[in-house]
């Protein structure tokens, strides 16, 4: 019996000590979304392993709160996350649950991207009558280059602050990301340019940084008010408009229905085009580069195919 | 024994060694990292100073003598510049009371109902036991409108190591002309920073046995609790006591919980009322333990087992004397699909619990357990229930409901089916008697803080008569109604 006790004691030793020891190796980060997990990949380099909890193609203010997330979380050395309650809906039960000091709110390894960004769309007055709004400020700033820029410098100084012994390195990663992304930043300049003055109609209101980038002016949306399905009072109000304004492409990102999108731009005579709002959200959109890139391409194929693109 | 005292010894220090330096590297991270957005602030407010100075520069000079006047005209500027950035700073540094403030919910859970017959003799009628005036199927023949809750949820940090919460309930109480009756349902203590994943819950709260007793009723997928619940666990498993639970450090999720409380949800079995002390084997005891698994990334299944024990050994304290030992053992499980890319559009979710309950007393109306005779036997009783509920759309969610239990006690007496009285009539039948409950439902969000919900209940009762229920459920939730992880759907 004693020997059982003495075993059951030693066991549950190194049970607890278990996680610091399967973490020794490498930097552990968990970030929120794909998009923060390849910045957070280039930046960290091989210094770290990267995980994301959400993928590309889902909602994501709607990621499903999984068990398996708080044992991810409960390793992590580093959470990376959006800010701007872009993950309130189910990152906060996560981070409660996993039971990790070091990635709670307010520490060290909770990095939060958004302090180095300027939000767009704050609202004046907080009221749950304009739906699921986001009190901090729009939150989708991945779409615009300028935020992917912001993004690398905030999980830089992350990084830098945690590990400080690593910053040559991390620095040196920084600035080779920044360098690629100011080139491609200049070739996707001139590749908008026939976007300029573009109306356009979203489903929901996650495209204010890229179109504000590019000069595209948003008409309105499919949703009702952020987070509220449409109305059929609404979508007639819509395609009137569109109609008055001469919108000719409509945005749908993967995660909504193409139902509805599909009916206001036949009547409307618009073009639908699908466009990922997150690395992953198409087969073809691996890194954040080419989620830049692919959304501009594809809105230039559909204002094309609408016969209301510039000419740049 | 000095071995066993050693390895105490060892872990003990471990333990104490990890969590002051835990809670050490904690706040300074903390501090430096406020201290770092101090600084990012200052840069920013440099960066933008010395983007204005470059634009004074660039700015024709409006003096006569633009090699002097410029440059004065710019430090002047950026003083000014710098006083108004100075005031900004500070007013955003200044705190106020309210910014303290817990974040608060408030949930308003409004029924409409009708029902066939008068369910007459049924758990949780109030006539022995639990009478909080929400258990709807309890309630007379007709049709109604009732105020089934009105639950104020309160939440905040206490300090850098505790969190703590609490759940304000005003329901229609019955008994009381159907005035508001203020109660609190929970009020807990939980820790947020011990080492090794272990979380302590101290106070009034909702135990962790299975997986619908622990949420409250506006947070069901049903209008009413799974009647096996309510006889089984007396609705709510609200227990005074505390917690502990412990992550396992696995590749894959593993919690175990474990309990001791003065009672587990409306039990009355041993007569004690809950604000008075009982003998240690008088506790009950609970435990449980939880996984899951990713089948793959669409699909998943989650289990778990609980367990509550009531040894209640003899005392002469504990009205009616003698041993009066209780175990509920209960199995539960949920399988999930959730597509990636439209799963807040299309998923189904299937889960169940089933339970068994042995012993000697009565949860229900206290005393002992009795047969059809009214003679005091140990036995056990099963329960449980099914559902199924799919997503149609983001808005609507159809589902089926399955509940079945058998009395933990005989019922000696039911509805005379002549006169309509209780109690006139023995159970002819002389043998155990189940309760089916068919129950078809259909919720409608509107948005994420806003639900309808129409469900029918068919219910087959063994100990009373069969009877149709129709309810209409409209619920909606004010203020910041996060879900916590107990909650997710």
């Amino acid at each position: 019996m004693k020997r059982i006790l003495t075993n059951c004691w030693i066991l549950g030793l190194l049970l607890a000590c278990a996680p610091s020891v399967w973490a020794a190796e490498k930097i552990s980060i968990v970030t929120t979304l794909p998009d923060l997990a390849d910045i957070a990949s280039r930046i960290a380099g091989d210094a770290a392993t990267v995980e994301s909890l959400a993928r590309g193609v889902e909602d994501p203010h709607g990621v499903p709160v999984k068990p398996s997330f708080i044992q991810k979380l409960n390793r992590a050395h580093l959470l990376i996350l959006m800010g701007l309650e872009y993950e309130h809906s189910w990152l906060p039960a996560l981070v409660d649950e996993a039971r990790n000091p070091r990635i709670r709110r307010g520490a060290a390894g909770y990095i939060d991207c958004s302090v180095k960004i300027a939000p767009k769309e704050v609202p004046g007055t907080l009221s749950r009558s304009e739906g699921e709004v986001h009190p901090a400020g729009n939150p989708h700033y991945n779409l615009d280059p300028e935020g992917g820029r912001a993004i690398a410098e905030a999980i830089f100084e992350g990084l830098a602050r945690n590990y400080p012994a690593l910053t040559p390195q991390f620095e040196a990663n920084l600035k080779a990301f920044l360098a690629q992304l100011d080139a491609k930043t200049r070739e996707w300049e001139a590749l908008s340019r026939p976007l300029k003055g573009l109306k356009v109609v979203s489903y929901h209101r996650d495209i204010i940084y890229f179109a504000d980038r590019y000069g595209m002016e948003i008409v309105g949306e499919i949703e009702l008010k952020p987070g509220i399905e449409p109305t059929g009072g609404h979508l007639v109000e819509l395609v009137g408009r569109m109609k008055a304004r001469g919108v000719k492409v409509v945005i749908r990102e993967p995660h909504f229905s193409e139902k509805v999108p599909n009916q206001i731009a036949a009547q409307a005579g618009a073009q639908v085009v699908k466009l990922p709002i997150m690395v992953g959200g198409a087969p073809e959109v691996k890194t954040y580069f080419d989620l830049i890139e692919y959304n501009l391409r594809a809105m230039l194929k559909a204002a094309q195919a609408a016969g209301v693109a510039g000419k740049g | 024994m000095h071995t066993r005292m050693f390895a105490c010894a060892v872990l003990f220090v471990v333990a104490l060694g990890g969590w002051s330096q835990g809670f050490a590297k904690e706040i300074a991270g903390s501090d430096i990292e406020e201290l770092k957005k101090q600084m990012a602030m200052m840069e920013e407010q440099l960066r933008f100073l010395r983007r204005k100075v470059e634009q004074l520069e660039a700015r024709p000079a409006v003096s006569s003598d633009p090699t002097k006047a410029a440059p004065i005209a710019a430090e002047d500027k950026i003083k000014r510049l710098e006083e108004k950035v100075d005031a900004a700073v500070a007013a955003s540094r200044k705190t106020f009371p309210s910014q303290f403030n817990p974040a608060i919910t408030l949930g308003i859970d409004t029924i409409g109902s009708y029902r066939s017959r008068n369910q007459g003799f049924n758990p949780g009628d109030g006539s022995g036991g639990r009478d909080d005036g929400r258990a709807f199927s309890n309630r007379p023949a007709g049709a109604d409108f009732n105020l089934r809750s009105a639950e104020l949820f309160i939440t905040a940090d206490v300090d850098p190591f505790t969190k703590a919460y609490g759940v304000l309930n005003a329901s229609a109480d019955a008994a009381g002309n159907d005035e508001a009756r203020l109660t609190v349902e929970e009020a807990a203590i939980v820790t947020s920073r011990l080492p090794y994943n272990l979380t302590v819950r101290g106070g009034r709260f909702f135990a962790d046995f299975g997986t619908l007793a622990h949420r409250h009723d506006p947070e069901l997928p049903f209008v009413d609790r799974p009647p096996s619940l309510d006889a089984f666990v007396g609705g709510e498993s609200q227990t005074n006591g505390v917690e502990v639970s412990w992550l396992a450090p696995t590749p894959f999720y593993l919690k175990m919980t474990g309990a001791v409380g003065n009672k587990l949800g409306g039990d009355t079995r041993n007569g004690v009322p809950a604000n008075q002390s009982r003998p240690i084997k008088g506790l009950t005891y609970m435990g449980r333990v939880q996984t899951y698994y990713d089948i793959n990334d669409d699909h998943n299944i989650e289990v778990g087992a609980s367990v509550a024990e009531t040894p209640n050994a003899d005392d002469a304290s504990v009205p009616p004397t003698g041993k009066f030992e209780r175990r509920l053992v209960g199995m539960d499980f949920k399988y999930r699909w959730f597509p990636l890319g439209r799963g807040l559009r299309q998923n189904l979710t299937v889960a169940g619990e089933v339970l068994h309950d042995l012993g000697e007393a009565d949860p229900v109306n206290g005393g002992r357990r009795v047969n059809v005779l009214g003679v005091p036997v140990r036995q056990g009783a099963w329960g449980g229930y099914a559902y199924a509920e799919y997503r149609l759309s983001k808005e609507w969610r159809p589902g089926f409901r399955f509940d079945y239990f058998q009395l933990q006690s005989e019922p000696l007496l039911v509805t005379n089916p002549g006169t309509g009285l209780f109690g006139s009539t023995r159970n002819a039948a002389g043998h155990r008697t189940d309760n089916r409950t068919w129950s078809p439902y259909l919720s409608w969000y509107p948005s994420e803080f806003q639900r309808l919900r129409l469900q029918y209940n068919r219910a087959d009762r063994g100990n009373a008569n069969d009877a149709n229920e129709f309810f209409l459920q409209w619920t909606v939730f004010l203020g910041s109604h996060s879900h916590g992880f107990m909650e997710r759907d």
